[in-house]
């Protein structure tokens, strides 16, 4: 079978325009408009949340609590990673840990967090909570996966270990910490809001998403949606290219 | 320093490769290696490198070896100039390795990615390689492996001219193609 060939500028404009109906469509269809908002209403609702102050906050109080929590979860994932990977008794160590980590149910950590930390944090530590695990996998992945060769022509050249890490390990490693990162980033965004959500936290998108169900206003809650959209597709753009600095 | 191998004893499973071996290689000598595939050329070069344990026998520590192994072992993505760069030096000695590289690869070669170039010249990169690299002794696991004659003959001279005095040790299947070189031909 020939794969399909990918569809043309014209094409994907013709697709967006056909969903966008199909969503105009069922939005009119709705016995009640109130409940589900059609796309117009969306961008109307955007448009008169964008001058406010409050739109802002809510987004850099967000972005600021998710994004810190990846990137303390990216760190501390590829350091242990790595310490896991130079000491055996280490990975045993934590391994069960980190797979406990990936299985529990996001929202059992939301409500742990809320009674031990408040809802302050909240956003903070579940991003780092799912990020952690899947950069630390796939560090151990990535490392192992190393051409044995050149570690042996490495060992009689008796290069150091510093280049050693730069030259064979880092190449290997970097294909599977973009694949994690850009599975993560997505995820600790879902992730992150989901928790506001539930914990409410001041100046959040999950709070104003809340607030949005409490007056029944799907209009804004899609609009706050779109925004959330935007920003994890951003960010993960602009991680994957500091990543690909890094690969160089 | 002389390279001095007593009672080497290894096997594979059931099979005896080395018995009582003893092997000496004086400072500065240069030596060709022959023997049937199987007879453990490669397995003795990896045991001087340190890199597998024989079953008994002493084999001399702390020797500077460099080497070229059985395959390649080139960092992928990485141009000529870094293959040379990794194991001595850093970047300003960039144009020092590409003159060296100069004198066995064509120059457009130079800075292009290993994977690019033919199986060939890949492995004149690996003999340029352990050439340039610190070493006190030359191990070469049938370095002309994949190389047309006229190549093998310009490869060998470039071994020969920058060698530097260092104790070689090489293992080959064609040997008559190397009577113009002063080897003492050790078989196994």
């Amino acid at each position: 079978m020939k794969p399909a060939k990918s569809t043309s500028p014209l094409g994907r404009l013709l697709i967006a325009l056909f969903w966008l109906g199909v969503w105009q469509a069922a939005s009119m269809l709705a016995a009640k408009p109130v409940l589900f908002a059609s796309p117009l209403d969306t961008v109307k609702a955007l448009w008169a949340l964008l001058p406010t102050g409050g739109y802002w906050l809510s987004v850099l109080g967000s972005l600021g609590r998710i994004s810190l929590g990846f990137f303390l979860g990216l760190l501390q994932g590829l350091l242990l990673g790595i310490a896991a990977f130079r000491f055996a008794w280490l990975k045993a160590l934590v391994s069960p840990l980190l797979t406990m980590m990936k299985t529990v149910p996001v929202a059992s950590f939301i409500i742990l967090i809320l009674v031990w930390f408040g809802s302050g944090p909240l956003a903070v530590i579940v991003a780092l909570l799912i990020v952690l695990p899947q950069i630390y996998f796939s560090t151990l992945s990535g490392l192992d996966s190393t051409d044995p060769g050149l570690l042996e022509m490495s060992a009689v050249f008796r290069v150091s270990a510093l280049r050693r890490a730069w030259w064979i390990y880092r190449p290997a490693l970097m294909p599977y910490l973009t694949g994690a990162c850009a599975s993560a980033l997505g995820m600790s965004w879902k992730a992150g809001i989901a928790a506001e959500v539930i914990g409410t936290p001041l100046r959040s998108i999950g709070e104003q998403m809340y607030l949005a169900k409490v007056y029944m206003a799907t209009a804004e809650l899609f609009a706050w949606t779109l925004t959330v959209i935007l920003l994890s597709s951003l960010f993960e753009k602009l991680v994957l290219r500091l990543l690909k600095e890094v690969g160089k | 320093m002389e390279i001095i191998v007593r009672k080497l004893s290894h096997s594979f499973g059931e099979k005896q490769i080395f018995e009582n071996f003893e092997l000496r290689l004086r400072e500065g000598g240069i030596y060709g290696l022959t023997a049937p595939s199987g007879r453990g050329k490669t397995t003795l070069l990896r045991i001087l490198m340190g890199l597998q344990k024989p079953d008994s026998g002493t084999i001399p520590q702390g020797v500077r070896y460099s080497a070229v192994f059985q395959t390649d072992h080139l960092l992928p993505g990485r141009t000529t100039v870094d293959q040379l760069l990794f194991v001595r030096g850093s970047r300003r000695d960039r144009d020092a390795a590409a003159r060296f590289l100069s004198g066995l690869l064509p120059e457009d070669s130079l800075y292009q990615s290993v994977g690019e170039l033919s199986g060939g010249m890949q492995r004149r990169v690996a003999i340029a390689r352990a050439l340039w690299a610190d070493s006190e002794c030359l191990l070469m696991d049938e370095p002309f492996t994949g190389l047309d004659e006229e190549t093998l003959r310009l490869t060998a001279d470039f071994i020969f001219a920058h060698r530097q005095g260092r104790t070689l040790l090489l293992s080959t299947h064609q040997k008559e193609l190397l009577s113009g070189y002063p080897f003492a031909w050790l078989t196994l």
